[in-house]
């Protein structure tokens, strides 16, 4: 009798076991399956494009809804280079910033700053966008842009940047946004990984005479380099991604230009502002043949970072 | 109770170059009754250099006082550490020797809710004043930890670290540096052949020896040892206690040890702690064979901590 209840049991157990094990599988197979469903869609739809222009829709700057002629080549440079200008002012922001909050911070502004930071990621992009259009293009334009035009327009090499009028919206406004925007996710990833470095090693740094700058430079760097990569790359997927603030400053013109100050625009942005007007099926599967791309970079992005990690990895492992 | 090695020896002599009278005991008759209790191995175990004939005072703690916030971690220290000799700090665990090691370079300043009062006094410079220089501070004063902390970085590298950076040198002198300190700090011969691997990939008591190589490599006077063979195998531990004898005839060396064996084998003066006060301070000898507090009786024949 207390056998066959025990077994009764243990067959309910087995049977809740079998269906907890079936239903956590269940979702894993969701996630792969929503990732290839939208590979699948993003694929069929850009397909007609694909054939149509051949390998030249990738080199082609030409976009010209009214010949049905697309080329995503400025979209791409678009969006490369303005993920470009964010990382560059970005990500040393988002390091000093983790530096001071673990290094020098008095620990009684520590947490009112971290969570500051914190907020910005909060804020939601479209503020960004507005913020972006009606604050900081005009002072861009008035301000800043003269000032470098002034500065370093005439040197030879790198004047090229700096070249044409100061518009306020293009691809060093639209790159300020971004790093903006993904400052707070470095800042927060970077920031967790200097805590990680053990307090004897520090202290043994400190311990033969180092500053604060010289422990930072030779061992909290060096220890978090794995960690600080992925903070990096996590907001480099952000800045190629985002859409609405770029889409608002970066002045949305098919064209590639050296200048910094020109308008541009970049995969996700030319997406938001043309799928309403995309009448033909080849312009609407242009757009989703630059959607496929924008995956891709993403994704190469992604493959790239954990490449980097592995080979770190290996490289202090030996 | 406590017995104020600096207060017996008072009026204090003026730093260096005046030798200062070995410690005698104060208190003969009580201790010839407690000796018998003593294994008597560690009692000739205790080195002979009291012999020795210059006694350099190179350090002088004066009723120094130590906080954790509001808890008062030391209370009054006072002790005299000599040039050239091993100076042990034994005691049960949160008695305050690893706080007060860590007061002599100043380390506890990272830390916000820590300080000290009182006077440390190196060289007849009392560290303690708030316009000490830090950096140059901990250059003087090389401090090795509990647990190997080798730098993500070259075994190289890890030695040069600190040469770099106090001084410019060619990359000939470098070398020779680097290699001393790793002579010295007998892991030469192991590493020679890999000194671009990382400090990683080494074993424990190698990394520990490679802390001590990367300690002495800038020269220091002080040497302060923060139970640096705790973490590793007995092997290990006989080299690391081996390396202590050897680089005493050059630096005035403090060693934190859990370990009364070690204390009684490699340190020429003991501290005996309990509860952030020093309750006795003499050679090793006369603490290991006729302490003259009970507590200090107590707690190296076992009977607590």
């Amino acid at each position: 009798m207390a056998i066959a209840t025990v077994s009764a049991q243990l067959g309910r157990q087995r049977v809740f076991d079998v269906l907890f094990r079936g239903a956590t599988r269940a979702f894993a197979g969701l996630v792969l399956l929503l990732l290839g469903g939208v590979m699948v869609a993003l694929g069929v739809g850009a397909w007609p494009a694909f054939s149509h222009f051949g390998p030249a829709f990738l080199t082609s700057t030409a976009w010209n809804p009214v010949n049905d002629q697309y080329g995503a080549l400025p979209a791409i440079f678009g969006t490369l280079m303005t993920s470009l200008i964010a990382m560059l002012i970005g990500v040393p922001l988002a390091v000093g910033v983790a530096v001071f909050l673990t290094e020098l911070c008095p620990p009684l502004f520590r947490r009112p700053i971290g969570t500051m930071i914190e907020l910005l990621a909060a804020v939601p992009s479209i503020i960004y966008g507005i913020w972006g259009l009606f604050v900081l293009a005009p002072f861009l334009q008035l301000t800043v842009q003269p000032f470098l035009i002034d500065l370093l327009g005439d040197i030879p090499v790198i004047g090229v940047l700096f070249e044409g009028p100061p518009l306020g919206l293009g691809m060093l406004t639209a790159g300020f946004i971004l790093a903006m925007m993904v400052l707070p996710f470095i800042t927060a990833v970077v920031r967790d990984v200097f805590l990680t470095v053990p307090s004897v090693l520090r202290e043994s740094a400190y311990g033969i005479g180092a500053t604060t700058s010289e422990v930072v430079r030779s061992i909290v760097v060096p220890y978090t380099r794995t960690g600080i990569i992925g903070g990096v790359m996590l907001g480099l997927g952000r800045a190629l991604g985002e859409t609405m603030a770029v889409t608002f400053v970066i002045g949305n013109a098919h064209e590639i230009h050296a200048s910094l100050f020109a308008p541009g625009t970049t995969i996700s942005a030319t997406l938001a502002n043309e799928f309403t007007e995309a009448v033909t099926p080849l312009y609407v599967s242009s757009l989703f043949a630059l959607g496929f791309i924008l995956f891709v970079i993403t994704f190469l992005v992604l493959a790239a970072a954990k490449l980097m990690l592995l080979q770190l990895e290996r490289r202090a492992g030996t | 109770m406590t017995m104020d090695y600096s207060d017996a020896t008072a009026p204090t002599p003026p730093p260096k170059s005046v030798p200062v009278k070995p410690v005698s005991d104060p208190m003969p008759p009580r201790q010839a009754k407690t000796l018998p209790n003593l294994t008597p191995q560690i009692a000739t175990a205790a080195p002979a250099t009291t012999a020795a004939a210059k006694l350099v005072v190179k350090c002088e703690v004066r009723d120094l006082r130590f906080y954790y916030k509001q808890f008062e971690a030391l209370k009054g220290i006072n002790l005299t550490l000599h040039d050239k000799r091993v100076t042990a700090f034994i005691g049960p665990s949160g008695c305050g020797k690893s706080t007060l090691l860590r007061v002599l370079n100043r380390i506890y300043e990272l830390y916000p809710d820590q300080r000290a009062k009182g006077e440390v006094l190196v060289d007849g410079r009392n560290i303690l004043d708030p316009g000490q220089d830090l950096n140059l501070l901990r250059a003087k004063i090389g401090m090795v930890f509990q647990k190997p902390t080798p730098f993500p970085m070259s075994i190289y590298d890890n030695v040069a670290f600190g040469i770099r950076l106090y001084e410019t040198l060619r990359s000939r002198e470098l070398d020779e540096r680097v290699e001393e300190a790793l002579q010295r700090a007998a892991l030469w011969n192991e590493v020679k052949d890999k000194l671009r691997q990382s400090g990683l990939s080494l074993s424990g008591g190698q990394q520990q020896r490679l802390c001590i190589a990367r300690a002495i490599a800038v020269k220091p006077e002080i040497l302060l040892l923060d139970e640096p063979a705790s973490a590793l195998d007995p092997i290990s531990t006989q080299r690391i206690e081996e390396l202590i004898a050897e680089l005493k005839s050059d630096y005035c060396i403090v060693i934190v040890t859990h370990n009364m064996q070690q204390a009684a084998r490699s340190s020429d003066y003991t501290a005996f702690m309990y509860l952030g006060s020093l309750i006795e301070f003499d050679e090793t000898e006369a603490i290991f064979t006729h302490p003259s507090q009970k507590q200090t009786e107590d707690y190296i024949t076992g009977r607590f901590g």
